[in-house]
């Protein structure tokens, strides 16, 4: 029985995706669920951009690129900057007015491939984030980041992964 | 038995159709619900992670263990650094699957359950499930010509905790506000409160803060927990500039109980804001 049920529930989720929100907006059984559906508060984070330092032709000296959490760019001195460039940004949707934290990594490592590494320092627009009480967005956080590039960084792609995390309490 | 059955099937109907895609979804996107997850008995709980991105997505789910400080952030805990409470808990929930690959819009039920061992002391163990995309590093798109710089591409891996609370015993706890003021901090305004609380588990619920003869709060904050390992922390609900000159003046500040839970009357304290 509880097999069949947890079937049946997977069943229903897959039905109810399988409509167009309008339609089910109109089914009976989600006007009755209104007052249980706070059952299962949810919580969606949705990426919308990708921290994007753009293209770097590194000098003579070590300096550093900027992006700010907004999305401008600080081109270090010594360094040419080109290219479109932008923050991370993430939307989150959760229960109205629900407060978040979000934590994530302060630094991350880049590599070339060709033995050619690079440091970043991240930071994030907020730490604490309270879900709007009404719009389409609950709300929104970017990072952004420092790029530190060495004395006559070897040219290449380079490339790397961060953690950000939104945490319930 | 049917008709929770079906009051379940609506609930998560309702779920799935109140979330309207947003354009331009990312592969990793993720929906998780409940974002809270408290076991009291032999029953266990689940918990459905969907992917909402446009792409199919492969997920890992963890447990994790973390501390909240004094001012309400949580702290990732190293595995070797766990105390032995936070380590029977590790040892006590189990959760499957653990790794699940998903097409867009397909939600999957993860199933928690817990066996607390023999002899378990009384008291509440915390841990907290971690949701995220497996996903490997992009490699950047190479710069346009050898010798013309560098390009850089940043993957984010990113994802959702929640906690995941289980008790054992009899156990209670009081909480109390103190201390509520407005702090700037040039462009960053926001609403401080001490909570604090005694007893052997933690507190939940949410902060309404009103004005004596206005029927609508000035703010409300849902989701605001004193974990048990702590005595006190600092609230801190970031306000909007016009937020602050609203809030000016007498308020009186509630914590009450998840209206899931009941929504009964946690703590109270009115002040004057200035």
């Amino acid at each position: 029985m509880s097999k069949f049920m947890h079937r049946a529930v997977a069943g229903a989720l897959v039905a109810t995706l399988g409509l167009s929100a309008g339609v089910a907006h109109a089914a009976p059984a989600t006007a009755s669920a209104t007052a249980s559906a706070r059952v299962l508060q949810q919580i969606t984070v949705t990426n919308t951009s990708d921290l994007d330092f753009g293209t770097v032709v590194a000098g003579t000296a070590a300096s550093t690129v900027a992006i700010s959490a907004a999305g401008t760019r600080t081109c270090g001195s010594g360094l040419t900057c080109t290219g479109t460039v932008s923050s991370a940004n993430f939307n989150i949707n959760g229960t109205r007015n629900t407060v978040v934290t979000i934590t994530g990594d302060n630094t991350v490592s880049l590599a070339n491939g060709s033995g050619g590494t690079m440091s970043a320092s991240l930071t994030r627009s907020a730490s604490t984030l309270t879900l709007a009480s009404a719009g389409p967005v609950g709300g929104s956080f970017q990072v952004g980041g420092t790029l530190n590039l060495g004395a006559n960084q070897a040219d290449g792609a380079y490339s790397g992964t961060f953690n950000v995390t939104v945490d319930y309490q | 038995m049917l008709t929770s059955f079906g009051r379940r099937l609506a609930a998560l109907a309702a779920l799935f159709a109140a979330y309207s895609p947003a354009p331009a979804l990312a592969a990793g996107d993720l929906l998780v619900a409940p974002t809270r997850v408290v076991l009291d008995g032999p029953r266990g709980a689940e918990v459905v992670l969907n992917n909402i991105g446009e792409e199919t997505a492969t997920y890992r789910v963890s447990l994790e263990l973390k501390r909240m400080t004094a001012n309400g952030t949580l702290e990732d805990v190293n595995p070797e650094d766990a105390t032995p409470a936070e380590q029977a808990m590790l040892d006590m929930l189990f959760y499957s699957p653990r790794r699940i690959t998903l097409p867009p819009n397909q939600p999957q039920t993860i199933r928690l359950g817990v066996r607390p061992p023999a002899g378990l002391p009384d008291g509440e163990y915390r841990a907290h499930l971690l949701f995220r995309a497996v996903r490997d590093a992009v490699p950047a798109v190479q710069p346009v010509a050898a010798g013309s710089g560098v390009s850089i591409a940043l993957t984010p891996i990113y994802g959702v905790t929640i906690p995941v609370i289980v008790r054992q015993g009899n156990l209670s706890a009081t909480a109390a506000i103190a201390n509520p003021r407005i702090e700037s901090d040039g462009e960053e305004h926001a609403l401080r409160f001490d909570l604090s609380k005694q007893g052997n588990r933690s507190v939940y619920g949410e902060v309404i803060v009103e004005r004596p003869g206005v029927a609508e709060p000035l703010l409300v904050a849902r989701g605001i927990a004193l974990y048990a390992e702590l005595d006190q922390r600092v609230v801190t609900l970031p306000l909007a500039p016009e937020q602050v000159e609203a809030l000016r003046g007498p308020v009186r500040i509630r914590y009450l109980e998840d209206r899931d839970a009941g929504g009964a009357s946690l703590a109270e304290v009115s002040s004057v804001l200035r």
